[in-house]
């Protein structure tokens, strides 16, 4: 019993960590004026989230942006850290041990730094202040990212699986198809995920090849922050937080019910 | 040649980044079993999957149906490999297993499905279709990967190792389906193993990968009874060689005395005798003395070792008429059970 009292206070305190910001989150952003030494807010107002939900108000279409370009990275990230991923589980020695340091590069590199050389490829190829722009510099660090991701889940997959199917008479098209793809659903899924929340909380890519032309949330929410609109900034870092949550909800759930068993 | 399922032609296959397999030369008739017997390292899975297209080649020709496969892609060339251990797609039902080969061909669905059907009612799984793989029993998985293998009526069927991961019961079920779907099918079949008593029970042809190369290439019967060289007789098992010479009147003389073998004439000079166990007995009227330094039990038979001046031999024995260790015996050699080999 008293071995599990560290633990239990350790969990103790985890939770507090994680859910005391979250509630005091929520709680400001909904709060009316509220300043200095008040302990709770004097009145409520739901102002902040109508502004979410509202087209004219800029929070909303920032949220939108931002789910628009989540979707589109993980989805382009995912697609091209796949072969990339499963071509450097094929390598061996020096070569592998190159191949993932070259893709670890963008992840390793701190984001102003990597966001000043993206923001003038993006100025050269005329892509600056644009949505695609912003994307693309975006699936940089997803895909060094993903490929490290991908990387261990190739070199556990058992790839005698392909070759069976091969000799039963199927084209490397269809045993992507009906072997490979299926069999790593979850990981893809995962992978879409990850690129996803890596565009989501996105801030210096996007302010500086978007060049404040392309607005999402967390560069609204930071907007906020700076001009002491509390309860925007509040309801915006919720938003913010809930694909976090939701992603793992997800992953949790898909482990309970899947069907193959994990590689 | 031309009515061959599966010809392979002076092969050579490399083991990694060294020299490997080469000269291998063979053929297997539609319907026929041939097993490739070798130790472990010995190249039997290089070979199998140089065969299937699934690993590299360096010379040679493999043919299928008298039509030149080696450089096509493993799908492309009716031949199908399968691993030691049943690879069945986790995600898909057994009957969808089954079925995969015919729907990468695209066949119509009702003939998918009869098909399908039909080849797990052949290996008694007819009412399993709907499970997952994961479900079924190591038996079942061997069973169903093999109706999977045939379905499609390949011209060959290579199994690496089939049974060498199973225990003893499980071994009859799986070699029982092995025989029964590759009559029904008529596929050739190329099996490797390092078991012998597999091989045998197996095969109508054993050949004994040795060194790189293809050392004896006979039926069962022959290839233990006149293993062609002396590595060959070693690969087999048999125990005892005893250096001699070969007489100009075909005679073999050696420690034994004087013997005249049966089979080919040989040339005069040095040669090798070959046999086992069972081609010394120990018997009252025997001539060749021996004294007893060793009983060896096993589950089929025992043995002895019998010192014949300095000479070790492994001798059969009746357990019921054990000598002791020590005991001077006399014993009683079969001519026709020796092979004599030119050295």
């Amino acid at each position: 019993m008293t071995r599990r009292l560290p633990a239990a206070f350790g969990l103790a305190a985890l939770a507090l960590s994680a859910c005391v910001p979250l509630a005091l989150l929520g709680l400001w952003s909904v709060a009316g004026a509220w300043f200095y030494p008040a302990l709770r807010p004097p009145t409520f107002t739901l102002e902040a989230w109508r502004a979410l939900a509202s087209a004219r108000a800029r929070l909303g279409p920032a949220a939108l942006a931002s789910l628009g370009l989540a979707l589109a990275n993980g989805a382009l990230a995912a697609a091209v850290a796949f072969p990339v991923g499963r071509a450097l589980a094929a390598l061996a020695g020096w070569r592998r041990r190159l191949g993932a340091a070259l893709v670890f590069l963008p992840v390793a590199a701190p984001p102003i730094a990597l966001g000043i050389g993206l923001q003038y490829s993006a100025l050269v190829l005329g892509l600056g202040g644009t949505p695609l722009g912003v994307l693309l510099a975006h699936a940089v660090p997803s895909v060094g990212f993903l490929s490290l991701y991908f990387l261990g889940i190739f070199t556990a997959f058992d790839r005698r699986i392909e070759d069976e199917a091969r000799s039963l008479g199927a084209s490397p098209a269809q045993i992507l198809r009906r072997v490979t793809l299926p069999l790593l659903r979850r990981p893809i899924a995962e992978a879409v995920l990850l690129g996803m929340l890596i565009s989501w909380a996105q801030v210096p890519l996007t302010q500086l090849v978007g060049g404040g032309l392309v607005r999402t949330l967390p560069l609204e929410v930071l907007a906020y922050v700076r001009s002491g609109q509390d309860r925007y900034a509040a309801a915006g870092a919720l938003v913010l937080v809930l694909p976090g949550l939701a992603a793992i909800a997800a992953a949790r759930i898909a482990a309970r019910r899947a069907e193959v068993p994990p590689l | 040649m031309s009515g061959a399922a599966l010809a392979v032609e002076r092969l050579a296959a490399p083991f990694g980044d060294q020299p490997g397999l080469d000269g291998i030369d063979f053929t297997v008739d539609p319907g026929r079993r041939l097993v490739i017997a070798g130790a472990s390292g010995a190249g039997k899975t290089t070979l199998l999957r140089a065969i299937a297209g699934l690993g590299p080649v360096t010379g040679g020709r493999v043919l299928v149906r008298g039509r030149d496969v080696t450089a096509r892609p493993a799908e492309a060339r009716d031949v199908v490999y399968l691993h030691q251990t049943p690879l069945l797609f986790p995600h898909l039902s057994v009957l969808e297993n089954v079925a995969f080969p015919l729907r990468v061909r695209r066949m119509p669905e009702a003939e998918v499905r009869a098909r399908a059907a039909h080849a797990l009612e052949l290996v008694q799984l007819g009412g399993l279709g709907s499970r997952p793989p994961r479900a079924l029993s190591g038996g079942q998985r061997h069973r169903v990967a093999l109706a999977r293998a045939l379905v499609a009526r390949p011209a060959v069927l290579l199994l690496d190792e089939p049974l060498a991961s199973l225990d003893p019961t499980l071994r009859d079920e799986v070699r029982g389906a092995i025989l029964q779907l590759q009559a029904e099918y008529g596929a050739a079949l190329v099996v490797v193993t390092h078991d012998l008593d597999e091989a045998a029970l197996l095969a109508d042809r054993i050949g004994v990968l040795l060194e790189r190369r293809l050392a004896q290439l006979a039926p069962p019967g022959e290839l233990f009874r006149q293993p062609a060289s002396l590595a060959v007789a070693r690969f087999l098992g048999i125990p005892n060689a005893l250096p001699g010479r070969v007489h100009g009147d075909g005679t073999f003389e050696c420690a034994l005395g004087r013997i005249a073998p049966d089979g080919a004439a040989l040339r005069a000079g040095p040669a090798v005798a070959v046999f086992r166990p069972e081609a010394l007995a120990v018997a009252d009227r025997g001539a060749i003395r021996a004294r007893i330094v060793e009983i060896r039990h096993r589950v089929r038979d025992t043995t002895a070792i019998a010192l014949v001046g300095e000479t070790p031999l492994e001798v059969r024995i009746d357990p019921a008429r054990m000598p002791a260790p020590g005991a001077i015996v006399a014993l009683e050699l079969h001519p026709g059970s020796v092979t004599v080999l030119e050295a």
